[in-house]
């Protein structure tokens, strides 16, 4: 009876809870259509208009406000997540392939990679930049230290994610390969990596987001040349403008895109199973 | 005689694991333990030398500010963990146990985890326009008529730190608990009220109980997260609130390597605390 | 080769799962081009033979001979034995075709495309599917599944072939209509199969020779006459499901048991003393029947089962065992029974098996 009461109650303050969620976004997406360039990034809406997003492209007469500094920072932190997608994935499938078989340690090799994504970003990269500065005396850059950082974040998700996959794998399937003359190589190619493909490119999403958007590690780790959160840090010390939002708009329509092209690709693995699942039911 | 064999499967292994293994014990624990032995070096104006003395511990502990950023840290962790709590709770009560239908539920956390797709510090920096002096709720407030003058300590307050901290980590909350939740047999609730047992009978007795794994998960993500947090302390707080992050930052930004390899090792200690206590409360390996 | 050369030996083979030994020093020999089916209860070690002999797994000890060729150490792709697994473990992503083909594409040999066609084509007909080359494994039912497995194991053109339990997931119609067309196929294809089954119908009506595994150690290989009728050991009668085994005592060619004392001409060595009468060559009679064919053993009717050549009648000893009576119906209409009833049955016993531990000794 209680309960009857609750559910509703509970509903609204749900409804609350996501508001609380996307309250700022909300507010950022409203001034970021901010008038400029006297506009700031407060209330009221003076007028409304498209100048700052114009502002990001250089496409407004040049004013006091300086454009971001985010053009080449944009196309480095698209490389640095590449980068790093592809290596933690490659490591996260070689581990996770590895756990399939029991071997003495394991639950410490679990544990010590388990620890990339457990341990806070400030320590990976105050020590990195420690042991790159003071020991082997390079610069450090974010396509050699950063990018080490990266993969120690990353590495364990696609790790956790290549487990769980690998999991509920029947490993019957590549014992057929072999019996069939087919080496542990080819099999691990023509059966194995395409039928557990949906989980690697979860994976490749899960490090290549994490990576994009990842700011403590780099801020310690990568050298002069910013990524694109050290642009966005850059900006915090001085004045805010609405460009600032109006790009916050635009990078979370491009992740949008991103995750539509992941839903794309899994939709299409995911629909050739149901067709084949449907026509067994006819049959 | 079959040790060949066995051998050639035992190498296999280790070579699908040595890349990874190597990885992170390079760029892991050797980083980490470079922090413990860095906090012991000889710091000069600018430079640092592996002379081995206890200065900088020494330094960091009688100074106020130093010692000030480890209880702050402490206390806003505290605060900011109860709030992610009692914020996130119900919130995973509704998901995970009362909504009845699976793909409500699914759609409900797909849209908790949306915002996750905004870069983590436009998140951040998209309360300063929602907390200051012409800020949303401020203007909100006054239209309102429940406020005359706009409250100052919304922004660049500890409040607008610990109001950042509990927005953007609440949901790593709400995940853990709500797949806990989700994971009761509804058979036993119906059971105990069929045995006249009330709500707050079966919350207490049954459903808080079996999602105790799910707070623990939660409260280690968040804790992780927070006390390791120099970013949203830095942008919303006007510098007026420093965490250990924070002096890692600034000690780093004027070289000053040994002193924020200290703070470094404090935040190692700390985290290991409140990790290892956590994990005493509840055995995850039993329970996942 | 001819038939009697062997296909495989197995010397010593053993392997075991922590303290748990699933296979005990197996030696065996088997025949070229014959049909061999493995019985063996679960837990009796016959999948994890027959992993070892595929090569999925290592024997502890031992050595693996196939061919003349000592293959203990080879691993399972370069072995060319065919294996068929019980869940079949077709590709999931690639069609009845493709799944044909696989081994044929990606294995060591380079074979043209033309070859590929062909040899997949003969073998889509030999097993009976032409026409669903183009469907993807979930599109088949579990029989064009099995064959689907069988093909492609065969097309490799393998000297031998381990089945897994692999009609175990068909229903029974299916079942036995795979038992007589596995049976055609591999004649047709002078190649040995070796299939491991848990039922002893399927063991006996399949198998050349059947070979009995028990907690590791194969303990009879011969004929499936030979097994049927003279198992060596209790154990070995207890799997063909076809004995009523009786305890008792044996000292001096005599055989004490429920049924009172019974001399006994010959022993066979066995762990314990066991007393075996086959259910179809024990005999019912009513309580007053004075001229019986050896030894009385009273017993309740419980309750009967048509099988449709033979019925089975089910009978409770005072001492709650269970004794089955096989009536075969071209002997004539069982006789009428009341349920609950006592009666006396009884055997000739010349045609009892006895097992003793004073053979063995």
């Amino acid at each position: 009876m209680e309960s009857k009461i609750m559910k509703p109650v509970l509903a609204v303050y749900v409804g609350l809870f996501i508001l609380f969620l996307y309250g700022p976004f909300i507010v950022l997406g409203i001034i970021s259509f901010q008038q400029g360039p006297e506009g700031g990034p407060q209330f009221p809406i003076i007028e409304w208009s498209t100048y700052w997003y114009r502002h990001l492209f250089g496409m407004v007469p040049p004013s006091r406000i300086a454009p971001l500094p985010v053009g080449d920072a944009l196309i480095r932190s698209l490389t640095l997540a590449f980068m790093t997608m592809v290596t933690a994935t490659v490591l996260g499938v070689m581990a996770a392939q590895a756990f399939r078989k029991h071997f003495r340690g394991a639950s410490v090799v679990f544990y010590l990679i388990v620890l990339g994504m457990m341990v806070p970003g400030v320590l990976t990269g105050l020590g990195i930049s420690l042991l790159s500065n003071n020991v082997i005396g390079i610069d450090r850059n974010w396509w050699s230290t950063a990018f080490v950082a990266h993969v120690v974040y990353t590495f364990p998700f696609a790790f956790l994610v290549m487990l769980a996959i690998l999991n509920r794998f029947d490993a019957s399937v590549e014992e057929a390969s072999w019996s069939l003359g087919v080496s542990p190589i080819t099999t691990f190619r023509k059966v194995t990596f395409p039928l557990i493909f949906p989980g690697v490119l979860s994976a490749m999403l899960f490090a290549f987001t994490l990576s994009f958007d990842e700011f403590p590690r780099t801020l310690f780790a990568s050298g002069r040349d910013q990524t694109l959160p050290l642009a966005i840090y850059g900006t915090f010390s001085v004045e805010i403008h609405p460009n600032i939002f109006a790009f916050g708009v635009l990078t979370t329509l491009f992740s949008f895109a991103l995750l539509a092209v992941y839903g794309i690709l899994m939709a299409l693995s995911v629909r050739r199973a149901k067709r084949m699942a449907m026509q067994e039911d006819i049959a | 005689m079959s040790a060949p064999s066995t051998n050639r499967q035992k190498s296999h292994s280790f070579q699908l694991l040595a890349p990874g293994v190597v990885w992170m014990i390079l760029f892991l624990v050797a980083p980490i333990m470079m922090i413990v032995y860095v906090s012991f070096w000889t710091q000069t104006t600018f430079a640092i030398n592996p002379t081995l003395t206890l200065d900088s511990w020494r330094n960091f502990f009688s100074s106020d500010a130093y010692v000030g950023a480890l209880w702050t840290t402490i206390r806003l962790w505290l605060i900011v963990l109860t709030l992610t709590f009692l914020i996130g709770y119900p919130a995973a009560l509704f998901v995970g146990l009362l909504v009845k239908s699976k793909t409500v539920a699914t759609v409900l956390l797909v849209l908790c985890v949306i915002p996750f797709w905004t870069s983590f510090l436009i998140r951040v920096l998209a309360w300063r326009p929602m907390l200051g002096r012409e800020g949303a709720i401020n203007i909100l407030l006054q239209k309102a008529g429940l406020i005359d003058s706009p409250i100052e300590v919304l922004l660049f307050s500890e409040l607008s730190v610990i109001i950042g901290m509990t927005q953007i980590y609440v949901v790593f909350m709400v995940g853990p608990i709500a797949f806990m939740l989700g994971r009761i047999d509804r058979n036993i609730i119906e059971a105990a009220r069929d045995l006249g047992a009330g709500f707050g009978r079966i919350f207490w007795k049954i459903i808080f109980p079996l999602s105790l794994p799910g707070v623990v998960v939660g409260a280690i993500f968040v804790s992780v997260m927070v006390l390791g947090e120099f970013a949203t302390s830095g942008a919303l707080s006007g510098r007026k609130v420093n965490l250990l992050g924070n002096i890692i930052v600034t000690q780093v930004g004027t070289l000053k390597w040994a002193m924020a390899s200290v703070a470094g090792v404090v935040l190692t200690i700390l985290l290991g605390i409140v990790v290892a206590g956590f994990l005493r409360i509840v055995d995850l390996k039993r329970e996942i | 080769m001819t038939r009697s050369d062997p296909i495989f030996r197995l010397d010593g083979i053993t392997r075991s799962y922590g303290p748990l030994v699933a296979l005990d020093h197996i030696d065996f020999t088997a025949e070229n081009n014959s049909y061999i089916a493995l019985l063996g209860p679960s837990g009796s070690g016959k999948t994890s033979l027959l992993r070892v002999i595929a090569g999925f797994e290592k024997p502890d000890s031992g050595r693996i001979w196939f061919q003349g060729r000592d293959i203990t150490d080879l691993p399972a792709h370069e072995r060319g034995i065919g294996f068929v697994f019980q869940n079949f473990a077709l590709f999931p992503h690639l069609t009845i075709f493709e799944n044909i083909a696989f081994g044929l594409r990606n294995g060591p040999v380079k074979v043209t495309e033309a070859e590929i066609t062909e040899r997949v084509r003969a073998n889509i007909e030999m097993v009976g599917l032409s026409g669903l080359e183009d469907r993807s494994p979930d599109q088949i039912s579990g029989g064009q599944k099995q064959r689907v497995a069988l093909a492609r194991s065969l097309v490799m053109q393998p000297k031998l072939v381990l089945l897994d339990e692999p009609l175990g997931a068909l229903d029974a119609n299916l079942r036995e209509r795979m038992q007589t067309e596995l049976r055609a196929i591999r004649e047709r294809l002078n190649v040995t199969f070796l299939h491991v089954t848990g039922s002893e119908t399927e063991a006996l009506a399949m198998g050349d020779k059947v070979a009995v595994l028990d907690q590791g150690r194969i303990i009879q290989y011969g004929t499936p006459d030979e097994i049927y009728d003279s198992p060596n050991s209790s154990d070995v009668a207890l799997f063909l499901n076809r004995y009523n085994l009786f305890d008792g005592k044996l000292q001096n060619g005599t055989f004490r048991g429920s049924f009172g004392a019974v001399s006994v001409p010959a022993v066979r060595a066995n762990e314990r003393d066991v007393y075996a009468v086959r259910y179809d060559r024990t005999q019912i009679f009513d309580t007053e029947t004075a001229a019986l064919p050896g030894p009385a053993l009273p017993a309740r009717f419980l309750a009967s089962e048509y099988l449709g050549s033979s019925i089975i009648f089910l009978f409770e000893t005072a001492d709650h065992k269970t004794v089955e009576v096989d009536h075969h119906l071209s002997f004539g209409e069982p006789r009428e029974m009341t349920v609950g009833q006592d009666y006396i049955l009884s055997w000739d016993p010349e045609q009892a098996i006895v097992f003793g531990k004073e053979m063995a000794r």
